[in-house]
């Protein structure tokens, strides 16, 4: 019996001692999470100001008149391979009463990556403001300009100008 | 057999048994150790297997938070008195939706409670989420952010986020 006692002891202590070595041994569990995420097609203009007005100048001594310039934001979430294209459309002339400015006399500069750098009003084409491809957000400046004619009648004119900027 | 042969009987088997006890303790002493092994073992629970992130506008929601609202983690551990355990995450990949990639850096985690850390995603180095000492459970919070941007193109995005707690 006494052999026996001293045999489970030993067993025991050499299983302690085989145990201890794992006891702390590595341990790991995972989990995992599903992510998903949507992105959906997107445009996104955004003018700098409502409206432009050209102050009354001497046509002798300022033959050009400009406005400020009005900042230019747009976004776009398109293919990578995706036209974005931004024009502006006149609904018609400058015009003041029975009296009207053509409207290819407002004419405008751009600054801004993909902006074109020049353009001329009109009312019947809508013209090109800027062309961008893929997604992204892009901003400019375009600058109006009109000349100071002394031909023009008195008057305040007046014209509208529509932006589009078409995303596929 | 009569009852009082009955408690003769027993009487004897008593008396022997006693003897013998008081010999073997006249003649050595043994300990005898109790040892309980609790090996190392550590448990994770995430209160959801998904998550996803809608499509929002990138300028009235920079960051998306992914729903269905912030993750609660249990981690539990039974380790060394003082035995690190570590909680991290891996992504399977980029955010991936057919050819078009999202960079998996896009998506942060802002994280509440003891021991938990915020991150920000990677496809090939497991970030840290918490990190604890000794054995217990600990409880706290993900919340999922996207980084939503006008660059990302279209899609429908998948990626897969791999939890591991571990102890050494």
């Amino acid at each position: 019996m006494r052999n026996t006692l001293v045999k489970v002891g030993l067993s025991t202590a050499a299983a302690v001692l085989l145990m201890s070595s794992s006891a702390y041994a590595q341990a790991t569990a995972n989990a995992s999470l599903n992510v998903t995420v949507n992105v959906a097609a997107r445009a996104r203009l955004t003018l700098g100001a409502a409206a432009i007005t050209f102050a009354d100048q001497d046509p002798g001594t300022v033959p050009t008149l400009t406005a400020t310039a009005l900042t230019v934001d747009v976004g776009a979430r398109t293919s990578p391979a995706g036209n974005v294209a931004l024009t502006v459309l006149a609904t018609g002339p400058l015009a003041s009463g029975g009296n009207t400015i053509a409207i290819n006399n407002l004419a405008w500069t751009s600054t801004g990556t993909g902006f074109a750098a020049t353009g001329t009003s009109n009312a019947t084409t809508a013209q090109s403001v800027g062309t961008w491809t893929g997604p992204g957000s892009r901003a400019g400046s375009q600058t109006y300009t009109l000349p100071n004619s002394w031909t023009y009648a008195v008057g305040t004119y007046t014209t509208t100008l529509n932006y589009t900027l078409s995303v596929p | 057999m009569s009852a009082d042969t009955r408690v003769q009987s027993l009487a004897l088997l008593v008396a022997a048994a006693l003897l013998g006890l008081a010999s073997s303790a006249a003649a050595q002493s043994r300990t005898a150790t109790l040892n309980v092994t609790i090996n190392g073992f550590v448990r994770l629970t995430l209160s959801s297997s998904g998550v996803s992130f809608p499509d929002s506008n990138p300028d009235l929601v920079p960051q998306v938070p992914g729903t269905p609202g912030p993750l609660a983690i249990t981690v539990k551990g039974r380790t060394a008195a003082d035995a690190n355990l570590r909680l991290s995450v891996l992504a399977s990949d980029d955010l991936r939706s057919g050819v078009r990639t999202i960079l998996a850096s896009n998506i942060t985690w802002t994280a509440t409670g003891d021991g938990f850390v915020a991150g920000t995603l990677n496809p090939t180095t497991a970030q840290p989420v918490g990190s604890w000492i000794g054995a217990g459970a600990r409880s706290g919070s993900q919340s999922l952010l996207f980084r939503n941007l006008w660059t990302h193109p279209p899609g429908t995005y998948t990626l897969t986020m791999t939890y591991t707690l571990s102890s050494p």
